[in-house]
């Protein structure tokens, strides 16, 4: 999976590393001496950014210009305490204004088209590159053993009819961008804009990349990445850290912030098309989850048991389903998944919600007799479907039940 | 693209090598895949060379590694021509490239099953086998599947692909490998068989795309329909529109496109690249781009579809489906539309089909069309049920090395099915946790525990006479320790002294076994009746076999060497055990059966007397009685109710053995059990060996 770097990183040990130049920069939590300081050397004004990790555009309204040590402390104040998309920064921090001739745009990922790296890059930048006329861009491939040099770059500044005297230097640092990207396992890696000055000098001034958390490379030694404020829910954390634990299996969840079923799904595909059906049937899933590959009982034993530690008690229908299983075994996904529910209705001391089961695959049979027994034992009503039910059509039943469950209650309350 | 048809890929005789052959996966697909089509020749694992994986279809052998493995292939035409790659990720890289360095004559496609393969190792990849010609499927595949040729690479088909996959016209590429299965299961409804099922990979790149699998379905004499199943993620479908476009194609895709609900809530999907390439990348622009080169509505259910030319121009170039269930009911409008023929009988359509149910009170709230009631479970997964549902239980076996449920110690205390041994010694009998370690519960209640107790005091002796006492005193007059002393009583019991207790349960759990009671002590089952069609049925087996001079089946634990010649016999320690019940009250199903059974023969002529009911069903009887909950909880297996009355009588004889050789040394002379010889009979002539 895609991690985030964020630009502040990039700034303060990335670029020093790679030899990339950068504008300067300190941290919003330095003193007002030495803001004041930065900004007198700077030229008296700066650029506050928040040091948030996300790589999603709309830090529109969080970016802001300032021209005095006053404005500046407030700015920090001001933006290190926004909500962006869901998030809180880190911190903010105050960058350089460089000066410039020419803005550029330069982004290095692996293209699904040409199936290798690609390399693109226009003159028109600081705006969207979809919005760039074609015939001011180009991308091209990157072998991904020689790598990208600057007789490449060279070339492609020439076509873009960049100025002469600004090619040299700028060919030099987009080779540093390469060596940066190829060395740290990343998997994007998008500047935009590059300000290049009058003299000729090209500074990255705003940086977006991802890193490839199965590449070895990821682990740069030496980096030290700071700790980011995380949205995510204990929940999500719990489960996270859980199948971080592991290669055997997977445990995914994404909290939906829904409040009535309890989705325990199987399978990438499955579970996609599961959620999107309860949410368009009036479902209200609490979260989208993806379990599978396979999990021993130990494993799925351990996923259950965070699912419903953290979300049955509010549950007004358990869902257990996913497709036609190619190499899971059903018997003992189902087996952990009652011996954890068991488990925790023991906990809770009582509930009375309905579940409703649908899979197919090997085992099948034993496995859901297995699941039987439990929901029996629990005293659970129950409707378990096998794989000749689509499973979309079993994910608008338990949608429609759970919706007449509600209703009941809301009416009886 | 070396392929030129779907075939190329995989079909009838292509020669499959496994990398990683003896992993957890790879293995039990192996397995699988030789069962159904025996297509592997080889496999390789480091460390591993030299060893054999067990299949149905015989031995594959295992090489250390794949340079290993092709030096060992005598000719070409042996060597494998397909690879199928399940290394952890770490290990990909190295075996494509020996793969490449020494197979490259050979190979023609490798299938990489490996998750979380670094990016750069996939683009390496692909360089490294673009250049050697071979094609690659993945990374992160499950697999292809040729539906006519009935050959499989990789789990796609689960262990049993025959179920799911027949021969037939429809193609499904999917970059969900679960989908594959589950497609192709739902358009069997719509009398549409598979061609070949699909898995494209689920990474970031997919090393073949889909615009090159399109082009050899649309040449494949066998696909009439092309299903897709589209997540989020890269281009690869506008691409594919726009080589179907360039081609003008006329093999009518049915696409289902997922994963809108990314753009929804910001999430990533598990599958969905994260490719800076704009906005085409989401499901929705996917949607977009294929309604727009379909050029109408997505299938609509409720609509009316008439084959008009406009419809059927349309439909050639295929439509969109809302929701997964749509597809057979799209895959059957579309060929009806377009005249193309059934592989198969059209069945009923999808519904919901509920295999169990028990909504209890809340079914009485529902409103009707969802208070459901079970459906038809159908085959092969009805019989499977019948054979879970039998009595008993099965467990999934695991190594038992050095974990126990019967005991365990953590240092503080040893423990009985968890229960702190010094907590039983305290409170329990020596019944009481008899029974729990047995059966992993403690009894019910006082009445059988006394009954267990009984059955035991029972079993300790029946005189000196006995073999089992005989064995003890044989060793004892030996001069054996006591350890062999009762090694001597083991060992001469068997399945005629004292294993008839086995024998009394097989035979009674044949009767009762599928008998729905749960009380083995409730008054109100009519056993006399039971009893008495038994004793008719054997009677009328007897018979039989008399006429044709054959051995019939007897009745297990019935008669008695010493109470046999009374009008009507008993054995008294049977009796006690009977009276004890009877006077609690109750009765003890399985032995009040015994009971009728003998006067049953009796009466009905099989037998000329009422025979004696032995200890030994007594035994069975009483251990039977006590596990019947655990049988019917499936907490226990059927072949731990057998042995258990074994146990049981070997326990009490044992002790009763012990007591024989105290006896016996205390009181006995060195080699007193020896026979004098003139004692010996010689049932053989002497006879000279000629020297």
């Amino acid at each position: 999976m895609p991690e985030f770097i964020t630009e502040y990183t990039f700034l303060t040990q990335f670029a020093k590393r790679y030899n990339i130049p950068v504008p300067r920069q300190i941290d919003g939590t330095a003193s007002r001496k030495k803001i004041k300081e930065a900004l007198d050397e700077w030229g008296g004004e700066a650029i506050v950014k928040p040091d948030i990790l996300t790589g999603k555009r709309g830090k529109a309204g969080a970016i802001e210009h300032v021209k005095s040590p006053q404005e500046a402390l407030a700015a920090v104040k001001r933006i290190s305490g926004m909500e962006i998309r869901g998030r809180n920064p880190r911190t903010a921090y105050l960058v350089e204004v460089i000066p410039s001739q020419l803005e550029a745009y330069t982004a290095i990922t692996y293209n699904s088209s040409m199936l290798q790296p690609s390399f693109t890059l226009s003159l028109e930048g600081g705006m969207d590159i979809e919005e760039v006329p074609e015939e001011k861009k180009m991308t091209r491939s990157v072998d991904i053993f020689k790598g990208l040099d600057a007789y490449q770059i060279s070339e492609m500044l020439e076509k873009l009819k960049c100025p002469q005297k600004l090619i040299s230097s700028f060919s030099r640092a987009v080779v540093s961008l390469w060596d940066m990207f190829i060395s740290t396992g990343m998997q994007t890696i998008e500047i935009n804009p590059w300000r290049i000055t009058p003299s000729g000098q090209a500074f990255a001034c705003d940086f977006k990349a991802t890193v490839d958390s199965a590449n070895f490379k990821a682990k740069v030694p030496g980096l030290e990445l700071p700790d980011y404020p995380d949205s995510s829910s204990s929940f999500e954390e719990e489960m996270s850290a859980w199948n971080e634990s592991s290669h055997q299996g997977q445990a995914h969840v994404s909290d939906l912030g829904g409040d009535k079923i309890l989705p325990i799904l199987f399978g990438g595909g499955a579970s996609t098309i599961i959620t999107e059906t309860l949410e368009t049937a009036g479902g209200s899933p609490m979260f989208l989850s993806d379990f599978g590959g396979n999990p021993p009982y130990e494993r799925m034993l351990g996923t259950a048991k965070i699912c419903f530690k953290h979300r049955l008690a509010d549950a007004k229908l358990l869902l257990i389903l996913g497709g036609k299983a190619n190499n899971t075994f059903i018997d003992i996904t189902f087996q952990a998944i009652a011996d954890a529910l068991i488990h925790q209705v023991r906990e809770l001391g009582t509930i009375n919600i309905p579940v409703v089961v649908g899979r197919g695959g090997p085992r099948l049979v034993k496995g859901l007799l297995a699941l039987k027994q439990a929901l029996e034992y629990l005293q659970l009503p129950y409707i378990i479907f096998g794989p000749d039910t689509p499973v979309t059509m079993v994910a608008e039943y338990a949608a429609k039940l759970s919706n007449a469950v509600t209703a009941y209650q809301e009416e009886n309350a | 693209m070396k392929a030129k048809s779907l075939s190329d890929l995989l079909k009838k005789g292509d020669r499959i090598a496994v990398s990683n052959i003896t992993g957890r996966e790879a293995s039990k697909v192996s397995e699988d895949s030789q069962k159904y089509c025996g297509n592997i020749v080889a496999g390789w694992a480091l460390g591993k060379g030299g060893q054999k994986l067990e299949t149905s279809r015989g031995k594959i052998p295992v090489f250390a590694t794949f340079e290993e493995l092709m030096k060992s292939m005598k000719t070409k035409k042996k060597a494998p021509n397909k690879v199928i790659i399940y290394s952890p990720p770490s290990a990909v890289y190295g075996d494509v490239k020996a793969v490449v360095n020494h197979g490259a004559k050979c190979i023609e496609t490798i299938f990489i099953i490996t998750e979380h393969v670094a990016i750069e190792v996939t683009a390496k990849i692909r360089f490294l086998c673009q250049e050697a010609g071979i094609d690659v499927i993945g990374c992160n595949t499950l697999g292809i599947i040729n539906g006519h040729d009935k050959v499989r690479v990789g789990a796609v088909g689960g262990s049993t692909p025959q179920d799911t996959f027949v021969p037939g016209s429809v193609t499904v590429i999917s970059n969900s490998g679960n989908m594959v299965n589950t497609i192709a299961s739902y358009i069997k409804s719509s009398g549409m068989g598979t061609a070949f099922g699909i898995s494209s990979g689920k990474d970031t790149l997919i090393l073949t795309p889909l615009k090159d699998l399109l082009a050899l379905a649309l040449k494949d004499p066998t696909t009439k329909l092309i299903v897709l199943y589209i997540e989020p993620g890269g281009v690869y479908e506008h691409e594919a529109l726009a080589m179907l476009k360039k081609c003008k194609a006329t093999k009518p895709l049915i696409v289902y496109v997922a994963g809108s609900i990314a753009e929804r809530y910001d999430i990533s999907l598990g599958h969905a690249g994260a490719v800076v390439e704009g906005g085409q990348t989401t499901a929705s622009a996917k949607v977009a781009a294929f309604s727009e080169y379909f050029g109408g509505e997505p299938f609509d259910t409720e609509k009316n579809y008439k084959p008009t030319d406009k419809l059927k121009t349309q439909l050639k170039r295929g439509i969109l489906v809302k929701t997964l269930h749509d597809f057979p009911r799209a895959v059957e409008m579309v060929a009806t539309v377009l005249d193309i023929k059934r592989d198969l009988s059209v069945t009923s359509p999808l519904q919901l089909n509920p295999w169990f149910v028990k909504l209890d009170e809340l079914g009485k709230i529902l409103p009707p069309e969802l208070a459901l009631g079970p459906g038809t479970i159908p085959k092969p997964y009805s019989d499977q049920i019948k054979q879970y549902t039998q009595l008993g239980a099965s467990f999934g076996r695991q190594k038992m090395r050095n974990t126990s449920h019967a005991s365990s110690n953590d240092g503080v205390t040893p423990r009985i099915y968890g229960y702190p041994v010094s907590d039983i010694m305290q409170s329990c009998s020596f019944s009481s946790s008899i029974i729990l370690s047995w059966t992993g519960e403690l009894p019910e209640n006082p009445f059988e525990e006394k009954l267990v107790e009984m059955a035991l005091i029972a079993a300790l002796t029946n005189g000196p006479g006995t073999i089992s006492a005989q064995g003890t005193k044989l060793s004892t007059s030996a001069g054996n320790s006591p350890n062999m002393a009762m090694v001597g009583t083991l060992a001469t019991i068997g399945t005629v002294h004292g294993g008839n207790g086995a024998k009394a349960v097989n035979y009674l759990l044949k009767i009762f076994g599928q008998r729905d009671f749960k009380d083995p002590y409730d008054t109100n089952l009519n056993v006399k009746s039971i009893a008495h069609k038994v004793a008719e049925d054997f009677k009328k087996k007897k018979m039989a076999a008399k006429e044709a001079a054959i051995e019939y089946a007897k009745i297990p634990c019935l008669g008695h060497p010493v109470f046999r010649n009374d009008p009507v016999n008993y054995d008294p320690r049977e009796q006690i055990i009977s009276n004890y019940i009877k006077e609690k009250g109750k009765v003890n199903i399985f032995l009040e059966f015994y009971h009728h059974l003998v006067v049953a023969l009796k009466e009905n002529g099989s037998m000329p007397k009422v025979m004696a009911v032995n200890v030994d069903a007594a035994i069975a009887c009483v251990w039977l009685g006590v596990c019947w909950r655990h049988l019917k909880a499936k907490r226990m297996t059927v072949e731990r109710i057998r042995d258990i009355p074994f146990l049981a009588f070997a326990l009490g004889r044992v002790a009763g053995g012990a007591a024989e050789y105290l006896d016996h040394q205390d009181f006995g002379t060195q080699m007193d059990m020896r026979i004098p010889v003139s004692e010996c009979k010689e049932l053989t002539k002497p006879r000279d060996l000629e020297i």
